[in-house]
């Protein structure tokens, strides 16, 4: 019964919560509009923006050592979620089956368990960090927390899942799933879409300043 | 010719006075919250509504910032500077407000009393945390909101609003106005200098600043020989001289336009072509960037940046100077709002070549350069002084690891925050203005 709940209707109504939501908070973004500038540039703004979310993803040399613990902890859980959500077989099935009408190869199970270990280590880092440093302590809310326990209790459930072969446990993975996908319009999660505008519109103004940001 | 340190203590006394002149605002809170609210929704654009989106609230921005860096106080984390807007976006622009109108308490005045220290005395607009930030948060955007938003909240700082409404009134910044300027010209065409002043044709418009009035003479009596080195058609101009802009410090539009208006007229009516602007950090940026924007069309000018428009004149050879030589070992200290919010950055290490002196460069320089702690009018508020200072350390350190004698910049703000910087923490490291080194080593 419940597995039919969650596997029918809830996925149903978590996807379209999910997918109207993050539309909802880009379009309500956008359509506020940024002023056009009329100075004269010393750059183009376009090429701005586009090297700026490219480059942003690797730090500048003169902060690396500063930032070493976040930098190589937010690689391996990103890198290591990524490679869970598109490459981890039951996932590929899954949108083959459910949404796309087509798969890939999926990875061996050797290279889940390494993505699922620097996920895990990643995300652990990154919370315990949130939580002991002062500054990220003073910046955070019940809503970042929340977003890390669910992604945490996602990939928890997906990996004893698998490891199990056992149905409720996949229900219970696929259920958690639904959860996060309810709750991410409503979290900070949202800067999985909205850092390429926030790094695009940062590079930009520096473009037209002159200055590689 | 060095910078008189009793006319700079009596300069920072004329700064220590005008913050004992507070009056406490007579309109109710609840008034000055909702014009507050009223001034960031108006200054909330795609740019900062994603940016608030996108923060994921990791606090890597506090590494760049000089104030949390030398303090490691987290309230001065830089994005922390932003949360107001955010909470105001998400309860009045944002597409769960409803949830967020239940969620999230509305800002108070309490609120905004504590924000005023916050993006004032703890943020010159620096624009360094920007460079950190993963997702590309552009926090001095914001801020610069925010102080629109506190002055109309009359929560600006009582020395930055007397100098700022004295410059949107009278013209003048410290007494000094119209007459005051021509009066300095006078005294200095009659030690001999050749000086065009309100000239009705001339290519280039030359701007100069209170503190090259006051302070550095030395780099107005610099401006002057270098342009007349170059034998460029030149003027000043008694209607529009003044480069600092302090509306654009203070986040007032209105007093902005103001300043910028006068210089504007100046240069139209004289048919200049180009504008230079003094050495003084915000008034390049002020005019240079946000210029056009204010008088809603391109300028019919272009604005150099005094560094800018010397490494053009030497690169096509009319300015020639003499080889200091590389016994003077000095270090630049690039000014944020030319360096990193300007774009100007390799144009003075041009000038510095050409005088053939012992560049040591600090770590950090150019556009990642730490900012002096004096900059977008902070250098104004007295309260601060010991946060300034306190971020003047990271400074000395700074340059003290370069080896070098002295400090060369290209902004008045940095020069007298560096002289103010060196008096409290008996530190001597000269420091002088670019300019003023150029103008005494003409060819």
């Amino acid at each position: 019964m419940f597995a039919e709940f969650v596997d029918g209707p809830f996925w149903y109504f978590s996807a379209t919560v999910f997918v109207v939501g993050v539309v909802l908070r880009l379009f309500f973004a956008l359509r506020l509009g940024t002023p056009r500038p009329l100075s004269r540039p010393r750059e183009s703004a376009s090429r701005g923006f586009i090297r700026t979310v490219f480059t942003r993803f690797i730090p500048r040399r003169e902060f690396f050592p500063r930032m070493r613990l976040e930098v190589i902890a937010g690689y391996a859980f990103h890198l290591g979620l990524f490679a869970l959500l598109f490459f981890a077989a039951p996932h590929v099935e899954f949108y083959k089956e459910r949404i796309l009408g087509f798969g890939w190869t999926p990875m061996p199970y050797w290279a889940f368990i390494v993505s699922a270990q620097l996920a895990f280590a990643g995300l652990l880092l990154l919370w315990l960090r949130r939580v002991l440093h002062p500054v990220s302590r003073i910046l955070s809310d019940a809503g970042d927390h929340i977003g890390t326990i669910l992604v945490f209790l996602v990939m928890l459930t997906g990996c004893l899942a698998l490891a199990e072969f056992h149905d409720s446990l996949r229900v219970l993975h696929f259920f958690l799933a639904e959860l996060l996908l309810i709750y991410f319009p409503f979290s900070s999660l949202m800067h999985t879409f909205t850092f390429v505008l926030s790094r695009g519109y940062l590079g930009a103004g520096f473009a037209r300043h002159g200055v590689k940001a | 010719m060095p910078v008189d340190m009793n006319v700079m203590r009596g300069f920072m006394e004329q700064i220590q006075q005008l913050g004992q002149m507070d009056v406490p605002s007579e309109r109710p809170d609840e008034e000055r919250v909702d014009t507050a609210k009223r001034v960031m929704l108006e200054k909330l654009d795609t740019a900062l509504a994603v940016d608030l989106e996108a923060c994921v609230h990791c606090g890597l921005c506090a590494e760049a910032c000089h104030f949390y860096l030398s303090t490691e106080d987290p309230r001065y984390v830089p994005v922390r500077k932003l949360e107001l807007m955010r909470r105001l976006y998400r309860r009045e622009r944002g597409p769960l407000r409803w949830l967020y109108r239940l969620t999230t308490r509305d800002i108070t005045m309490d609120d905004l009393e504590e924000w005023q220290e916050l993006v004032y005395d703890a943020c010159t607009v620096c624009q360094r945390c920007s460079l950190i930030c993963p997702m590309g948060v552009h926090v001095a955007a914001g801020v610069a909101g925010m102080r629109a938003a506190m002055r109309a909240a009359d929560l600006m700082p009582v020395e930055m609003r007397f100098v700022g409404q004295e410059q949107s009134e009278k013209g003048s910044l410290f007494g000094v106005g119209s007459e005051e300027f021509r009066q300095a010209i006078e005294e200095l065409r009659a030690s001999g200098l050749s000086i065009p002043l309100d000239e009705p044709r001339a290519d280039i418009l030359v701007l100069s600043a209170v503190t090259d009035i006051l302070l550095f003479k030395d780099t107005l009596v610099s401006t002057i020989r270098i342009m007349n080195h170059i034998g460029a058609s030149w003027t000043f101009s008694s209607q529009g001289y003044e480069s600092a802009n302090f509306g654009y410090m203070a986040g007032d539009e209105e007093w902005q336009c103001a300043a910028s208006k006068r210089v504007y007229d100046a240069a139209v009516a004289c048919g200049a072509q180009t504008v230079i602007v003094a050495e003084c950090g915000h008034a390049y940026p002020a005019l240079r960037w946000d210029g056009a924007e204010l008088f809603g069309k391109p300028l019919p000018f272009e604005v150099l940046a005094p560094a800018e428009f010397l490494a053009r004149e030497i690169v096509a050879g009319r300015l020639k100077v003499k080889p200091i030589g590389k016994q003077k070992k000095v270090s630049f200290h690039d000014p944020c709002k030319i360096g990193r919010v300007g774009g100007v950055v390799d144009a003075p290490r041009v000038v510095l070549q050409a005088l053939g002196v012992d560049l040591r460069e600090a770590e950090p320089h150019g556009v990642e350069n730490l900012c002096c702690g004096g900059g977008a009018g902070n250098f104004l508020i007295n309260r601060g002084m010991p946060l300034r200072q306190k971020a003047f350390e990271l400074k000395i350190r700074q340059y003290d690891a370069t080896g070098a004698d002295e400090i060369v910049t290209s902004c008045d703000s940095c020069q007298m925050n560096f002289m103010a910087g060196s008096m409290m923490h008996q530190w001597n490291k000269p420091i002088e203005g670019l300019v003023a080194l150029v103008g005494q080593n003409l060819a």
